[in-house]
Order: structure tokens, then C-alpha cells, then sequence
């Protein structure tokens, strides 16, 4: 103990000396404002890089469970993403649905709108796929369209899904006419240029000029009549002498298909009912 | 109290309010300020102890504070002044014990050696009191300036004081 005393007395200068500045500081630092904000502003530097240092290291143990929560989290978002998507494709479609204009032609018919999920422009012999089926109302043999022309006819029918022959299919011939005249022909397709179609079996004594439109006849139980198709670019000789060729420009673009309407024609089963009656007169009177 | 004790108590005081009053105000030329009070500290006689020595420089540095709201740049200056007396003395005047008078003055160093005492102890205190008040290095050359400037004019008043209060006593 005396020993401490000692020590202590002998230093005594520098213990007061120390304590002297020590409350010179602590005024200093408090009531100047520029010394204050340099003191506070250093002091948060240093805490700030040793915490920065300790939560590094301690941000490791609660790992488990952060990443339980992420997953959880994940999950959750997924299916409310998943959700949303169907939301705004209902919303698209009923927008879609609102933005037609209204044809006199088409009014009659019901449409059920689809989204083509499968298409091809570059075989030979092209097929949609769009994601109605049966449990949506299509039914086999009806016409397909968007807001631009004809696509195709539907040929398969699955319970989701439908297969339809493209117009951009040498097996599909749709009768056509030029707007305003009655003359009509068989548009098909010659699997060069899928913009382009060739019309063919006009006849020859008629004029016909570049630009106008070609539009369905009507001569069927599958498209009303006045549905828009193409436009004349040119004249072709066939090799038929008595009937023309026309090359016609499409006005729907096949390559950039999305949704298309399927015409559910009312008339159809009346229709396909007379002529089955046609078929049966023939049999029992040969 | 003792005569000295008594000299030394009036001049405190007196030498703390004129800082207060007079000297406080007086910037030459913008940069230049004289710190008066710190006879005080140079004058103490070297025979008393150095504890006394720090408390009274420290005490003396917090009134000048509180009279310029400056709080703790006087007394922390003053401080350290009071600390580095002795070694400042015996960088100049080793042979402590030949001194005829236990204050240091032109009495009893000699001009040239009390000169250099004092200009020391002038620079010290100007250069800690300034830097302080920065507390920062911005625009060094600016603080050098005020740093020298003061040196000069403090230097030269002390002068003065001291060959004042030495033809005095």
C-alpha cells in the first residue's frame, strides 16, 4: 500500500497533468460546436468499423434460419406471380375482346378467344396450335381469325387444345372474292413466300386491279362472308388458259401470331343437318 | 500568503482581465492576437511545484475561456504550456540551481537566454492554441500565419510587460 502511495506521489504531475486535460477535452469537445461535430463524427467511424467488423461474423450464425425463411418467402411469391400472370391474361383477353370492331358481317357468330401456343411459318405444310378445347366450346371445321384476316380452320380438337391448318397449308383452299364484285375463287397457298398466296380460277374476261382486297365469299359453313384475306400485288398466267392467277399480299402476319378468335357458327349444325340430307336423298334415290 | 504569492495573485487577475477586456478584441490585420495572460505562466518561479504550476496554468486558461466562450481551448493550451515549462528552461538554462531569482525574467536569465525562453514559450502556446481551434488541417497556411503573426505581437508585448514589472520589483 505504501508503495502505491509512493508511486502514486511521485507521478502525481502526470496524474494531474492527465486529468487537467482530460476536463479541458471534455469542455472543449462539448460546447464547441466544430469540435464537438469532429469528435462525434471520428468517434462514429471507429464504432461504425468494429461493428461493421462484429456483425460480419455474427451475420454467419443466423444463416439456418434466413435461408428457411427465403424459401418460404420464394414459394409464397411464386404462386402469387403464377396467380397474377392468369389474371392479366384474362384481363388481355377481355381487352383484346373490347378493342374489335364491330362488323355487321360478323355479328351473328360467337368467338372464343385463344392464344396460339405452337406455330410454324417455314415447313411446307404449317399447323397452329392454340389452348382451347372441347371443354371451351371448339369444335372441329371452324374458322379461325384475328384482327388482321383469316388463320386457318380448326382440324383436331383435344380437351385443351386445338390443332388448326394454317392458311400457310396447300390443303387449306378457302373461297374467296374481290370486295364489291361477285367473282370468286380458291385461295391456296405455294409454300413460297409465307406472306403470300395465290388465287386462282378467276375468271379471265374480268379486270382486276393492283391493291384491292380480297375477301372471303361466303361459299362456306365455316367463315361468313366479307372476312378480309389479302390484297392484289399481281397477275399471274396459270396453266389453265381460261382462268387467271392472282398473287395476293395476306393481311394477317403469320410469323407474329398471339391470339386469334375461333368463329363458333350457330348455322353450322343447321347447315351441315341440310346437307346431310342432301347425302341421304342421294342414297335412297340413286 | 507570502509577498510574492500576493504579486502573483494581483497579476492574474489583472493580466486575466485585460485579456478579457482589451486584448480579446485586437486582431492586427486579421491575423494577429496577442495571448497576454501567459506571463503569468512564464513568470512562475521554477521553485514552486510543478502540481501547482499545472493547476494554476489550468484554472487561468479556464477563465480566459469562460470570458470568450471558447470552453477548454484556453485551458487545455494552458495546460500543456505549464507542463512543458521546465524542459522548454532546460533546453536553455541548464545549470537550474545558478538562478538569482527564482522567477525567470531578463533579471535573472540574461536577455538573450530569457529571449529565447520567451519566444519559445510564446511559439508553443500560439501554435497549440491555434491548432486547437482548428482542430483540423484545413488551409495550413492560413493557421501558420495566425500562428506567426501572433507569435511576434505576443512576444514583443511580454517583452515589454516583463522589463516593466523586473524595473518594478
Amino acid at each position: 500500500m505504501s508503495t502505491l502511495w509512493d508511486f502514486l506521489l511521485k507521478y502525481s504531475r502526470w496524474f494531474l497533468f492527465t486529468f487537467y486535460v482530460v476536463v479541458s477535452c471534455i469542455l472543449l469537445f462539448d460546447t464547441n460546436p466544430y469540435q464537438h461535430y469532429v469528435w462525434m463524427t471520428s468517434a462514429g467511424r471507429v464504432t461504425s468499423a468494429i461493428y461493421g467488423v462484429a456483425a460480419n461474423v455474427t451475420s454467419y450464425f443466423h444463416l439456418h434460419d434466413i435461408n428457411e425463411d427465403l424459401q418460404r418467402r420464394t414459394a409464397d411469391l411464386e404462386l402469387e406471380v403464377i396467380g397474377l400472370r392468369n389474371q392479366l391474361r384474362a384481363m388481355n383477353e377481355k381487352v383484346y375482346a373490347d378493342s374489335l370492331a364491330h362488323d355487321s358481317v360478323m355479328q351473328p357468330f360467337d368467338f372464343i378467344i385463344a392464344h396460339v401456343i405452337s406455330n410454324s411459318v417455314s415447313r411446307t405444310h404449317n399447323y397452329i396450335t392454340i389452348e382451347k378445347g372441347r371443354l371451351d366450346s371448339v369444335r372441329p371445321e371452324m374458322g379461325v381469325v384475328d384482327q388482321n384476316g383469316v388463320v386457318g380452320i380448326v382440324n383436331v380438337v383435344g380437351d385443351h387444345s386445338a390443332r388448326v391448318i394454317s392458311l400457310l397449308n396447300p390443303k387449306m383452299r378457302l373461297s374467296c372474292k374481290v370486295k364489291g364484285r361477285d367473282y370468286f375463287g380458291s385461295l391456296v397457298w405455294d409454300g413460297r413466300n409465307p406472306g403470300e398466296a395465290v388465287l386462282e380460277e378467276m375468271p379471265r374476261h374480268e379486270r382486276f386491279r393492283k391493291g384491292d382486297t380480297i375477301v372471303t365469299s361466303g361459299y362456306s359453313a365455316v367463315f361468313p362472308e366479307g372476312i378480309p384475306v389479302g390484297t392484289i400485288i399481281s397477275h399471274e398466267k396459270e396453266h389453265d388458259d381460261n382462268f387467271y392467277a392472282l398473287r395476293i399480299r395476306l393481311l394477317t402476319d403469320f410469323s407474329t401470331l398471339s391470339t386469334v378468335r375461333v368463329i363458333a357458327n350457330d348455322m353450322r349444325q343447321e347447315l351441315d343437318s341440310l346437307t346431310a340430307g342432301e347425302e341421304n336423298d342421294s342414297r335412297t334415290n340413286p | 500568503m507570502t509577498k510574492t504569492a500576493i504579486q502573483f495573485t494581483i497579476l492574474y487577475i489583472v493580466l486575466a482581465l485585460a485579456q478579457a477586456i482589451v486584448f480579446n478584441n485586437v486582431c492586427l490585420f486579421g491575423a494577429a492576437v496577442p495571448f497576454v495572460f501567459i506571463y503569468v505562466i512564464i513568470r512562475l518561479p521554477m521553485t514552486l511545484a510543478v502540481n501547482w504550476v499545472l493547476t494554476i496554468g489550468f484554472t487561468l486558461g479556464l477563465v480566459v475561456d469562460i470570458f470568450s466562450d471558447t470552453q477548454g481551448m484556453n485551458s487545455l493550451a494552458c495546460t500543456l504550456l505549464a507542463m512543458a515549462r521546465r524542459p522548454i528552461l532546460h533546453l536553455y538554462f541548464p545549470r537550474e540551481d545558478e538562478l538569482t531569482m527564482p522567477e525567470p525574467s531578463i533579471r535573472s536569465l540574461g536577455p538573450e537566454i530569457y529571449g529565447r525562453y520567451l519566444f519559445t514559450m510564446v511559439l508553443f502556446y500560439c501554435t497549440a492554441i491555434f491548432l486547437i481551434e482548428a482542430f483540423s488541417l484545413f488551409d495550413p497556411l492560413r493557421i501558420m500565419l495566425r500562428v506567426i503573426c501572433s507569435t511576434f505581437l505576443t512576444f514583443l508585448l511580454l517583452l515589454g510587460l516583463d522589463s516593466v514589472i523586473s524595473r518594478g520589483s
